[in-house]
């Protein structure tokens, strides 16, 4: 852009210049003219009327009339008047060139004298000159070009990095960027980025933290809601409706807060950083005991298949991942039904695979269960089901922050929720 | 049994005062980690439940003056704190449990029920599940009364197996009990061992959880 700007001006100032020289130069050669014809006027031999002079160049002519009689020309004019007899500059034409010529009236004498020059003469010859004070111009422009682009080119290599460096960051990477070696001009941007940055984090963080507290701190009063519910219950019987709407309502409490505070502590930049070896199928196993209860409770037979498959992952946020789909399973499996958990490991990556013989989820509602608070059949859910349609979106996120895919299908059971997540293959190492 | 309850909240300390009396536990409880470590001086409780998020020092403190002592109680951590690593620096320290708010109630009393048996002056040895009783002291196991005969390592099993209803064990963490017992074991000794003990008591008291190992169902 600098360079097409620069070039063009550069262009338009030479053929300005040009232009102007041109005309300045035909009139120095007019002027010159002139003094020719007034010199010939004086000097001009009067006694040998008609004389022809032959030792002139070839690109000047005369011709020096007296009385309407020519009184002196040069061998290569014509014996008739070469241009008109009234005083001034005129274009003519004679022996096949074209002639600039003036006439000079001599009052004196009555002489009037022309003097010619040969135009094509008079061009070359400007030209020549006038080449001479362009053509330095002409010449060091592309050098000047390729040094500007080399300094303006090494003048932006900072502000190039810079935009580069920001260019290939995360969207939720908010660390400050290094302010050493940056040159001075740069170093008032990147303080106020970073101020910027500092402050966006600062107030992100003020968020994150605000819900995650929240929950944190809720953890104790809920302990305190389920403990005074457990010593009611001994004063009541089992079935006293209150008592087990209220049980309802604190489980459906206590679950919310839990599934908030997972949502928050899995957020990818809480997470990237940690990734570990990690066994799955111990790890799966481990879910199974602690969840064990629920699952007894319901009768629900439960089978583990799999052998030793490690891969790279965050323990915490898969382990969380495990326990929400587990907890699925077992909430929407009736009792005395089934739960199949397989883990493997093959060519397309390692597989997690969690089958129930519950009623399942129609095909068209596949998409609509990751989103947040969004559940099955809405409010009119079966009420016995405690949950807040966090879970399946938490197992997305945590999925995602592990570069795996969610799969649901149709069950092999006669009916139910088949749910496969892909590990790829790149996070995963084989058993050793 | 004494328990000395180490807690800030006062109204989850009310309920679980009440509970835990209920269950026949003599409770003194304390709201700050101060209180606790000059109670500990005076009185010597059999099982310390301490909260680690007290308002004057980290509960983690508590726990390691404690232990710093030459007689010390049985230590269950009851926290909010959930993280991996409060868990491992909380069990490193010395504490025999680590349970994380909220918590079930039935849960807790079963795990101080099993602190009682290890402090040895639980009132009672005896774990009985359905027909089943298992006396920890005579290490004698009986079934509707009749006395059965069973080797070291099955009673060991079983034990394991009773003191856990509801939960499963996995075949690796029985077998480090037995090796911790001081047991040599050959690869498939626990499937021989479970296969005897369902023999002897009854074929579907040891449930199996395929792929993840054994359980005793809750009585």
């Amino acid at each position: 852009m600098l360079l097409a700007i620069m070039t063009l001006t550069v262009f338009l100032s030479a053929l300005h210049g040009y232009r102007s020289s041109i005309t300045e130069i035909q009139q120095l050669f007019d002027s010159e003219l002139k003094h020719k014809a007034r010199l010939l006027a004086i000097t001009g031999n009067g006694h040998s009327a008609g004389a022809e002079v032959t030792d002139i160049p070839d690109q000047y002519a005369f011709q020096v009339w007296q009385d309407g009689e020519i009184l002196q020309r040069s061998s290569n004019t014509p014996v008739t008047a070469i241009s008109s007899l009234q005083e001034g500059y005129q274009d003519v034409n004679f022996g096949r060139y074209r002639w600039r010529s003036y006439t000079w009236i001599d009052p004196l004498r009555n002489r009037q004298a022309m003097a010619a020059e040969r135009v094509d003469t008079r061009n070359m010859l400007a030209e020549r000159v006038i080449m001479k004070s362009v053509m330095p111009v002409i010449v060091t422009l592309p050098v000047a070009g390729l040094l500007i682009w080399l300094i303006v080119g090494y003048g932006l290599a900072p502000l190039r990095n810079l935009a580069a460096h920001l260019r290939s960051r995360r969207a939720e990477d908010l660390r400050p960027i290094p302010e050493s070696r940056q040159p001075l001009e740069l170093r008032q941007v990147i303080t106020s980025t970073n101020d910027l940055f500092a402050r966006l984090e600062a107030s992100f963080s003020r968020e994150r933290r605000f819900a995650s507290d929240a929950a944190h701190e809720l953890r104790t009063p809920i302990s305190a809601l389920k403990v005074h519910l457990h010593n009611m219950s001994k004063n009541l019987p089992p079935d006293d409706h209150d008592l087990v709407q209220l049980k309802a309502a604190a489980d459906r409490m206590g679950n919310l807060v839990e599934q908030i505070l997972a949502l928050h502590r899995t957020a990818p930049d809480q997470y990237m950083a940690r990734f570990r070896e990690v066994d799955l199928y111990q790890l799966v196993q481990q879910e199974i005991i602690s969840s064990y209860s629920g699952f007894e409770c319901h009768e629900i037979q439960l089978e583990l298949n799999g052998t030793r498959t490690l891969m790279s992952g965050d323990r915490f946020a898969l382990e969380t991942l495990v326990k929400n789909l587990l907890d699925n399973a077992c909430k929407y499996t009736p009792a005395g039904g089934r739960v199949h958990v397989a883990v493997a490991a093959g060519d397309g990556g390692i597989l997690l695979q969690i089958e129930d013989s519950g009623p399942g989820v129609p095909e068209e509602l596949h998409e609509r269960i990751f989103d947040r608070f969004y559940r099955v059949g809405g409010d009119r859910h079966q009420s016995e089901v405690i949950g807040c349609g966090l879970g399946l979106s938490i197992v997305k996120h945590i999925a995602d922050l592990h570069g795996a895919s969610i799969e649901l299908k149709h069950s092999s059971f006669e009916s139910g929720l088949a749910v496969s997540v892909l590990f790829p293959v790149a996070t995963t190492s084989r058993d050793k | 049994m004494q328990i000395l309850l180490v807690e800030d909240d006062i109204l989850l300390a009310d309920g679980l005062r009440t509970a835990l009396r209920r269950e026949g536990f003599s409770v003194n409880h304390v709201a700050t980690g101060k209180d606790a470590l000059a109670t500990l001086v005076t009185n010597q409780p059999d099982i310390v439940i301490l909260d680690l998020g007290l308002p004057d020092m980290d509960g983690l403190g508590v726990l390691k003056q404690l232990r710093a002592g030459d007689k010390s109680p049985h230590v269950m951590i009851l926290t909010a704190r959930d993280a991996t690593e409060d868990k491992v620096s909380g069990l490193d320290l010395g504490a025999d449990d680590y349970l994380v708010k909220p918590f079930e109630m039935p849960e807790l009393l079963a795990r101080l029920r099993a602190l009682e048996r290890r402090t040895g002056v639980a009132r009672d040895s005896v774990i009985t599940n359905g027909r089943v009783n298992l006396d920890t002291l005579s290490h004698s196991v009986s079934v509707d009364d009749e006395q059965l005969d069973l080797p070291r390592r099955e009673f060991m099993l079983l034990k394991a197996l009773m003191e856990n209803p509801g939960r499963v064990l996995s075949r690796e963490s029985l077998e480090e009990k037995l090796y911790g017992w001081g047991e040599e074991l050959s690869s498939n000794s626990i499937e021989v061992h479970i296969h005897h003990l369902r023999k002897k008591i009854r074929p579907d008291f040891i449930k199996t959880v395929r792929g993840v190992g054994y359980t005793v169902n809750k009585p």
